[in-house]
């Protein structure tokens, strides 16, 4: 469902995305981590169409970033980076603009923000502007936003900042029960995060895909060498550098 | 967050899940662009009247519009609204600037020009919707100056045809300066310097007809007849001077129509190449 192909971006001299290939299937749940900078948030971006690769193919229910953007916009539902919102908006507007911009209408327009309200848990806050909400009801309302249209591919990009402990463990437990029929791909800074919700960890330093391994895999690994899966995990980072093909049997071989 | 399983029944991720094929257009209909557009045109009006910008640029706009206008008319006794389209020119070219100084400015520095751009809609629906959004609040304006007319017509016979083409003469007058205006703001970052780049567009297009500037300008480069030059290319005077007249003349219908698609069509432009 979701397809990246020796994708690279380029800032003038700066690689911010070099040679990244991996691809997600429906019913995946695929955890990308990595630090700061690293281009999580950029390979984000061209997968929602917002920013288009220097060069590679990145393809979005079948449908290519480059010649159907449009087809793609209404495949994803997407969290931004810093979930930027119009905050003079009352949430409840806000929702419906989000559902009426991808042709939501009528009856099914209100079904669908009643299942997000209800999922997100914004009840209370459905009268108030965006302005007047904490940074953890900000977060919800934008994975509500993304999650309006029902769509069939899901980018988060770090969907638990600002959350606090109870909410993180019920975002968990959400994207689980979205995951058949859809793909999810997520950005975190936290490995205990990714490990717990995902199928898949892909993991980017520097632009470059260093790793892309199965979590069961990952764990299994840390029991078999008594290592916490964490361990692993950063194992992996530290092999930064090494080429993303061979770096998922070098994380699976850390792990064995 | 509610582990509530999703219930839409049409739904197309709980289609995919059934093992149904979906499709997904990457066309849109002319109805579908002009929906966009309109959903695009809501919410930015909603911005406008629900932040209070509509209310204050309003007031500002009625209350300096309408006593300039009062002080001319008690010291000429016309029945005559000209001297109010003929202010305008000169006070459009810094309200409108302040209405479209935030349009793309402030999504850029909000940044929630991505959450805007990656909706399924083209960049010229935006453009269109933020476009239309402005030439609403400015038509809210023009709503004050209706007090005139009644004022007019209880007073003596107004020659009402001429009153008409003046009006459409203000709403070409604003259509081209807001596209102006709005095109600026989306190369811009910062709505200061959106608002002085589309203030100092407006008056270059405004004062381009003014006597004394084209007799400046022939003088300065006599060879070139500069003056004469933009004034008979750029200038908005020839043409919305036509509409003060009485007159609705084609040409000036298209030099309002075809500019302000031109702006609108390279704001759009600008849009797209960002996402390089």
């Amino acid at each position: 469902m979701i397809a990246v192909e020796h994708v690279t971006k380029r800032y003038g001299a700066h690689t911010a995305v070099a040679d990244v290939s991996f691809s997600i299937a429906a019913g995946e749940v695929v955890g990308f981590l990595g630090p700061n900078g690293a281009g999580k948030s950029t390979l984000l971006k061209m997968m929602s169409t917002w920013l288009l690769p220097s060069e590679g193919r990145i393809a979005i229910g079948g449908h290519d970033t480059l010649r159907a953007p449009l087809a793609v916009r209404r495949s994803l539902g997407y969290l931004t980076e810093h979930n930027a919102l119009w905050d003079g908006m009352r949430v409840d507007r806000f929702l419906r603009f989000m559902g009426r911009a991808r042709g939501l209408t009528g009856e099914h327009l209100e079904r669908r923000t009643e299942w997000v309200v209800q999922a997100c848990t914004l009840g209370e806050v459905l009268r108030k502007r965006l302005q007047e909400c904490s940074k953890g009801f900000r977060q919800r309302i934008g994975v509500a936003a993304a999650l309006i249209h029902d769509p069939r591919v899901i980018l988060l990009d770090e969907p638990t900042h600002g959350l606090d402990p109870l909410q993180v463990v019920a975002f968990r437990e959400f994207i689980r029960s979205l995951s058949p029929g859809r793909a999810i791909l997520f950005s975190s800074h936290v490995v205990s995060e990714v490990l717990s919700i995902s199928d898949r960890v892909l993991v980017i330093q520097q632009g470059r895909l260093i790793a892309d391994t199965p979590v069961p895999e990952i764990k299994a690994g840390a029991r078999a060498s008594g290592q916490e899966v964490e361990q692993v995990v950063l194992d992996i980072v530290r092999r930064a550098g090494t080429p993303a093909g061979s770096a998922a049997p070098a994380a699976a071989g850390a792990a064995s | 967050m509610s582990t509530t399983e999703a219930t839409s029944a049409a739904a197309p991720a709980a289609r995919a899940a059934a093992g149904e094929a979906v499709t997904v257009s990457n066309r849109l209909s002319p109805r579908e662009f002009l929906s966009g557009v309109r959903v695009v045109a809501g919410r930015e009006l909603g911005a406008y009247f629900g932040s209070g910008i509509a209310v204050v640029y309003t007031v500002a706009f009625v209350v300096l519009s309408n006593s300039i206008f009062m002080n001319e008319f008690f010291l000429s006794g016309r029945i005559d609204m000209r001297p109010y389209f003929e202010l305008m020119p000169l006070l459009l070219a810094v309200f409108l600037p302040a209405v479209t100084m935030r349009t793309w400015a402030e999504e850029r520095k909000g940044r929630t020009i991505e959450l805007l751009l990656t909706l399924p809609i083209v960049p010229l629906q935006a453009t269109l919707g933020k476009f239309l959004a402005a030439l609403g609040l400015y038509l809210f304006f023009l709503l004050g100056s209706v007090p005139i007319v009644i004022m007019l017509a209880a007073l003596g016979q107004p020659d009402f045809g001429q009153i008409a083409a003046g009006y459409l003469g203000l709403i070409g007058l604003g259509m081209l300066l807001l596209s102006a205006g709005t095109f600026l703001s989306a190369l811009s970052g910062d709505q200061i310097i959106a608002f002085v780049t589309s203030a100092l567009l407006a008056f270059a297009l405004v004062l381009a007809g003014n006597d004394r500037v084209v007799a400046v300008l022939d003088g300065l480069f006599p060879a070139l007849g500069l003056g004469t030059f933009l004034l008979e290319t750029v200038s908005i005077a020839p043409h919305y001077g036509a509409f003060v007249a009485g007159a609705v003349p084609l040409s000036a219908v298209a030099y309002f129509g075809l500019g302000s698609a031109a702006f609108l069509w390279i704001n759009a432009l600008v849009l797209e190449r960002n996402r390089a």
